[in-house]
């Protein structure tokens, strides 16, 4: 429980310490008159009212306090480009980034997990296989398997939608088939050789070879001994990769055209449109620390041990 | 005066080129090229229903769909102007009967009394009058337009009927009418827009118009699409589609993708560079289209080099403009010898008179010896680098900065590019302190009605006189006097013969320094047809008489 406690605080001052750190960067981003003004050429009222309304003028602690007792408020300002709350902006948005995360995370628990423990109890030729597969996954870019996925699966075989992301359940899960695989390829790669060298770490270990030569059967021993005290190191990665692909999802999504978090940053930040690019910073912060605090959690439900070394986030 | 779009960038809303649609009616055209193009200013019109029509706006989401304050292709579907704009770039009535000049100085408007807004009341005078006082705002990017109108509100643009509009002018203007053609003169409910207050055209706000189709509370999703429907009961006739959804797709080979693989239905403005993945076996065909839009650069500064009009005309003559349109736009222009293209004046009245004097102007020839002799005659300091910008994130406009780069290399001109993100980009127009440093910019317009006068005014007459993107302080008295004569005019010939006139001043002055005229390029699904596909895009409805084939 105070192990909750002491995660919650540290949750919450992480935070603080980021939205300082994103509310000054993104001010240092330059004018956001033009994005404000909307395409019209604007008259030096408009301009002097715009100023005025957003406070632009104002010094940049007296609107990071303005800015963060309304967020406390769940009032997270309003698009400078679509002038709507940014709350209904994103919400939607993160939905569909999250489908997608959802879906590479599948993907990179069943092929990455499942290659490492092959590569580490197959025997040499699989662990090879494996090996070679692995570099070749974690040397291709992301928008490059983007790229060939389009071109073979959509283009010539026409078997997926290049485009959007799709209705319903069925829809949305076959538009986001390729995105997510796109997304998955250098995860699966990296989380392979994470499993494989936890495996064969623990596979040398002294309490297994004690294990093995007190009988126990093989397989137990590999559930109960081996994979069991490689799974914190294991989850803890993961926690990490799983945040990451929040962010990294965006190239994905620029490159399939999926409205999610991702495309709208990009979008956003093109456009100054400053208070998007907060929440969706801010967002994306959240999302880090949180998934650290329930990776090492989860290591510690697993194996109680392991709490003590459990610093992250 | 015509509004230009001038800010280009892969995100900025106001952009480039343009489509249409409208009447079916196919013209055809070759250009002498490296290949012939045939071009199709309107397809013909849809024959069967359509349910759902996905469509993708290029230049990006717009901040708002306010005619007043913003030039995109989804108003034309949705607001109606005063005068309806041909494919052909004619004017024929639209919501007003007639619209013409009754002295030099009071031009009446005839309304139809049968035009309803999307909610069922009746289009009324006092809703026209509030609509094109809009535009008599400063900040409305039609100002320019209406500039020469009496500004006190209760004497200026007047109901004199039910169904009537008196517009009194301070001196004659020849090109009012054509700007009835243009977004200028949207009809807006009044009562409706002036509730909405400063959210019209926001997707909080919405809009009244009386356009084919419709945009309904909650349509529009704000960074994801518009959806818009038909308005059964428009006056010239109901759409075919009933659903018409406007997506946001910047990125260029998504597109494509998208496009040619049958996601999205159709687009307009599609990036040249991918003619041969739209020419190749898609879902859809490539329509190419004529169009007012052209690349071009000027100078951005009143002092230096760029200010010199021999500095210019020596970049001018070091630029291979055949090379120019195979790298930029794919063969996809033509050489366009001034600011002002020719299909902006051809469906005129006094079109002979303006091709006459488009065609006694000098062709863009490439002759590096005479461009380097006017570098050194100009008198002027080389040695310091000029800064060009560009938009980042436009590939056209990259490979226009190199081109210019390096044609000023071959003349001893050294030339800095500055890539410029989007919003600082669109900033350079309005505040003078972001121009500080900058020598050159380079940038894509067009002229969404016909007319010739207004977009050269913003570049050669006094600031106070309409110049606002007169930086160079150009000052020409000739060349004022005959663009003042030109708009004041009160027959067609007299206004073409003193536009001629100042032209033949101002072209070689090479206020900007004109790259390539393009065309415009839209690409539609085989199974639909009846866009409109030049230039008047922007200013009519182009989807009204889209539908299955």
């Amino acid at each position: 429980m105070r192990t909750l406690l002491g995660r919650l605080g540290g949750l919450v001052l992480t935070l603080f310490l980021a939205s300082i750190v994103i509310f000054s960067a993104v001010l240092l981003t330059g004018d956001p008159i033009s994005a404000l003004a909307g395409g019209a050429k604007p008259t030096p009222e408009l301009i002097a009212q715009i100023r005025a309304d957003f406070h632009l003028d104002d010094p940049v602690w007296t609107r990071y306090w303005l800015w963060l007792t309304n967020a406390l408020h769940g009032d997270f300002g309003r698009s400078f480009v679509y002038k709507t709350d940014v709350v209904t902006l994103v919400a939607p948005r993160f939905a569909v980034t999250f489908q997608l995360v959802l879906l590479t995370v599948v993907f990179i628990l069943i092929f990455g997990v499942g290659s490492g423990i092959l590569a580490a109890t197959r025997g040499r030729a699989v662990d090879r296989t494996v090996s070679m597969l692995t570099s070749l996954g974690m040397a291709l870019p992301t928008f490059v398997v983007a790229i060939l996925l389009i071109w073979i699966f959509a283009k010539s075989l026409g078997w997926f939608p290049v485009y959007g992301e799709g209705d319903g359940f069925w829809g949305r899960l076959w538009h986001l088939i390729l995105p997510a695989i796109s997304l998955a390829v250098l995860f699966v790669a990296y989380i392979s050789r994470i499993t494989r060298a936890s495996l064969v770490a623990q596979l040398h270990s002294e309490h297994v070879d004690t294990a093995r030569v007190r009988g126990i059967p093989r397989e137990r021993i590999f559930r109960v001994h081996v994979f069991r005290n490689a799974s914190p190191q294991i989850l803890a990665i993961s926690g990490t990769t799983i945040a990451g692909l929040f962010a990294a999802s965006a190239i994905a999504e620029v490159a399939f055209g999926i409205g999610g978090i991702g495309s709208l940053l990009v979008e956003a930040a093109a456009r100054a449109d400053l208070p998007v690019v907060q929440i969706v910073s801010l967002l994306l912060v959240t999302i880090f620390v949180v998934l650290n605090a329930v990776a090492d959690l989860v290591s510690a439900l697993i194996d109680p041990t392991s709490v003590a070394g459990g610093s992250r986030a | 005066m015509k509004r230009t779009a001038l800010t280009v960038g892969a995100l900025a809303c106001v952009a480039a080129l343009t489509l249409t649609a409208c009447a079916p009616r196919d013209g055809s055209a070759t250009n002498g090229g490296a290949k012939d193009i045939t071009l199709v200013d309107s397809q013909p019109a849809g024959t069967k229903a359509v349910d759902e029509v996905d469509w993708a706006i290029v230049e990006g989401e717009p901040a708002t769909l306010d005619p007043a304050s913003s030039a995109n292709l989804i108003i034309p579907n949705l607001c109606d102007n005063l005068l309806s704009l041909q494919p052909d770039f004619s004017i024929k009535p639209g919501i007003a009967t007639s619209a013409e000049f009754v002295n030099p100085t009071t031009f009446v408007i005839k309304l139809r009394d049968d035009v309803k807004f999307w909610d069922g009341k009746p289009v009324t005078a006092d809703d026209v009058v509030y609509s094109l006082q809009q535009s008599m705002n400063p900040a409305s990017q039609w100002y320019g337009a209406f500039a020469l109108v009496v500004p006190d509100p209760a004497r200026g643009i007047v109901a004199t009927g039910p169904h009537e509009v008196t517009v009194h002018f301070v001196a004659p203007d020849s090109t009012f009418r054509d700007a009835l053609a243009g977004q200028g003169s949207a009809v807006m409910e009044k009562a409706f827009s002036q509730a909405a207050g400063q959210a019209l055209g926001t997707a909080d706000g919405g809009l009244m118009c009386t356009g084919p189709y419709e945009l309904a509370k909650g349509g529009w999703k704000p960074g994801s699409e518009i959806v818009t429907t038909a308005n059964p009961d428009y006056w010239n006739g109901a759409p075919l589609v009933k659903r018409l959804t406007y997506t946001f797709v910047s990125d260029g080979s998504t597109l494509t993708t998208a496009l040619t693989q049958g996601d999205i239905d159709g687009a307009i403005n599609v990036a040249p560079s991918s003619l041969a993945a739209f020419q190749g076996d898609g879902a859809g065909t490539l329509t190419v289209g004529h169009s007012t839009a052209s690349y071009s650069f000027g100078p951005a500064t009143a002092t230096g080099a760029a200010a010199n009009p021999e500095i210019r005309q020596a970049l001018s003559l070091a630029i291979d403009r055949t090379q120019y349109l195979k790298t930029v736009v794919n063969g996809l222009g033509y050489a366009q010898k001034t600011i002002v293209p020719e299909f902006s004046f051809q469906s005129m009245d006094a079109a002979k008179t303006y091709q006459a004097g488009y065609d006694a102007l000098a062709a863009p020839k490439v002759d590096i010896a005479k461009a380097k002799k006017l570098v050194q005659d100009s008198g002027e300091d080389v040695s310091k680098p000029l800064v060009l910008a560009v938009p980042a994130g436009s590939k056209e406009m990259q490979q226009t900065a190199a081109i210019i780069q390096s044609a000023g290399a071959s003349i001893g001109l050294h030339i800095t590019i500055d890539e410029m993100q989007a919003s600082d980009f669109g900033a350079l127009f309005y505040d003078p302190s972001k121009r500080a440093g900058i020598d050159f910019v380079a940038t894509q317009g067009y002229l969404e009605v016909p007319g010739v006068v207004g977009y050269p005014s913003l570049f050669t007459l006094p600031e106070d006189k309409g110049g606002i993107f007169n930086w160079s302080d150009y000052d020409n008295a000739d060349v004022t006097a005959h663009m003042l004569a030109a708009r004041n005019a009160t027959d067609p010939e007299t206004a073409a013969k003193e536009f001629v006139a100042a032209q033949k001043v101002f072209a070689p002055d090479m206020l900007q320094v004109t790259l390539a005229g393009t065309y415009q390029l839209t690409y539609l699904n085989k199974k639909l047809t009846g866009v409109t596909t030049s230039v008047a895009a922007y200013s009519s409805p182009w989807a009204l008489h889209l539908g299955g084939k």
